[in-house]
């Protein structure tokens, strides 16, 4: 499923984020760092194209007003 | 009043020097060196075949969790013995006490079986902690954490990221803290969980950092190459990996985080740059000028000295405090302040000192001392965020340790969300 970075408008892939690519040494599932990240905001997760995104996103979330403000 | 060691305390340090001058060979270094990113390597990440044998041979001599009870794998020892271990041992980037909030919380809040089950591991190395406090939009604010446990028959179910979870590939639990009730004021509704790094929907992303790359030499630096942010997905866990009370997390971790903030350790790493430039000053001379005798380079030194030594006579005291069953909570938060600030103005003091040659990382052909001077530089200033920013922690001197009324916002505590 494809969601929309709402800082840069790039596309990310959920799934890509998601992924499992290899495994920590006690057992966690490890994603690739290059495919986005994402954020537990408002009860559900956003996903962002770049830490970079994230972090203007988090510095002024009262202008994403669809994805229900601070 | 004695501000000195007892002579079998003198006698400890002496062994433990001459233990190090013995065990600490080149191979082992080596060994160490390739094990972890240029940080103090602690036992659970130290799996090299030599670098098990070390520490075998200084659980021999009883030097692993001192301080914790007998019937819990420790030692049944005191705090000052376990602090002239921990110093000698962390000057080479070897850390044999429980550094971390986990091990005096589980001892101060957990039950029986979880006492038994996490202590003597903890103190043997084989389970270790990644700290999950700090989240993207709560650090400072600790408290604004929006990581969810839900209760669900004798299970909880969490949702929710946490930042900085710098040892998660490495650790075999998080010790993590999340909200359980939402509708109380916010540092009420907090509980903490243990919660094992292989249960499903527990995933890790890696985050690369400004230090140690060049890997700078074995414990001359504040942090590693690589931390994490942690996601939970719908993660359970059985409602024994509660730590405490339900809701009581907020008073349960930050007693763990005011002991954490205690210890050889966390001073020396703001005060072993003083010792290596007063070394180095000790032992260059260029075309003749040597700056020994350079009375500029003599005062800042001198001065950087004093100032060590309240950072050592802090940290002494908070010891002092908690072996004789007091609590302290603005003394290791005065200790905090003072031991990170000093640490950056050694470093530029430093930077000043060698020029352009002490910025040069690791790896330079010109670097001063390999490079440490420079990797020190890169991290000084992130030890007055870590673990309780100096802003914080001059709030807390300023509200426990003064009686100044809290700087809380005008209106109502904020609910949590």
């Amino acid at each position: 499923m494809k969601a929309t970075c709402p800082v840069c408008g790039k596309a990310v892939d959920e799934a890509a984020a998601r992924t499992k690519t290899g495994e920590t040494a006690h057992g966690a599932q490890e994603v690739d760092p290059a495919k986005g990240t994402r954020q537990f905001h408002g009860g559900r997760w956003v996903y962002f194209d770049t830490l970079g995104c994230r972090t203007k996103f988090m510095a002024r979330p009262d202008a994403y007003p669809s994805l229900g403000g601070a | 009043m004695d501000f000195g060691f007892t002579p079998e305390q003198e006698a400890l340090r002496r062994e433990v020097r001459d233990f190090i001058a013995e065990h600490l060979t080149a191979e082992i270094v080596e060994e160490l060196e390739g094990l972890t990113e240029g940080f103090g390597v602690s036992r659970s990440v130290g799996r090299g075949p030599l670098v098990s044998r070390l520490f075998d041979e200084i659980a021999k001599r009883g030097w692993l969790g001192i301080s914790y009870p007998k019937e819990y794998g420790g030692q049944d020892g005191d705090r000052i013995t376990q602090y002239i271990v921990e110093e000698e041992f962390a000057r080479v980037g070897i850390a044999v006490g429980l550094a971390g909030s986990g091990a005096p919380a589980i001892l101060a809040a957990g039950t029986e079986e979880q006492k038994r089950a996490f202590i003597p591991k903890l103190i043997s190395g084989e389970y270790s902690f990644a700290l999950g406090f700090t989240e993207p939009q709560a650090g400072a604010d600790l408290a604004s954490l929006q990581c969810r446990a839900v209760r669900d028959g004798d299970d909880y179910v969490i949702n929710g990221q946490k930042m900085y979870t710098s040892a998660a590939h490495t650790a075999t639990h998080v010790y993590l803290m999340a909200r359980t009730d939402t509708a109380v004021p916010k540092h009420q509704g907090i509980s903490i969980f243990l919660v094992p790094m292989d249960t499903p929907g527990l995933t890790v992303r890696p985050l690369w950092t400004i230090q140690n790359e060049p890997r700078a030499p074995l414990g001359t630096t504040y942090g590693a190459y690589r931390t994490n942010e942690t996601f939970f997905d719908d993660v359970r866990v059985p409602k024994t990996t509660l730590l405490g009370k339900e809701n009581e997390g907020w008073g349960v971790g930050s007693m763990g985080l005011n002991l954490d903030r205690v210890g050889a350790a966390r001073y020396l790493i703001s005060v072993r740059r003083d010792e290596d430039i007063v070394n180095w000053v000790k032992t260059n001379r260029f075309d003749g000028y040597s700056p020994a005798d350079d009375p500029a380079i003599r005062d800042k030194i001198a001065e950087l000295w004093i100032e060590a030594q309240v950072c050592r006579l802090m940290t002494m005291r908070s010891m002092s405090i908690v072996e004789h069953g007091g609590h302290f909570t603005y003394e290791g938060a005065a200790e905090k302040i003072w031991a990170p600030e000093h640490g950056v103005r050694t470093s530029e003091a430093i930077t000043q000192m060698l020029g352009p040659y002490g910025q040069l990382l690791n790896g330079s052909p010109y670097a001063v001392e390999k490079g440490i001077f420079a990797h020190n530089l890169m991290g000084a200033f992130q030890s007055g965020i870590n673990h309780g920013s100096v802003q914080v922690m001059r709030d807390q001197v300023a509200r426990r340790g003064l009686g100044l009324p809290s700087a809380r916002r005008a209106g109502r505590p904020e609910a949590g969300r």
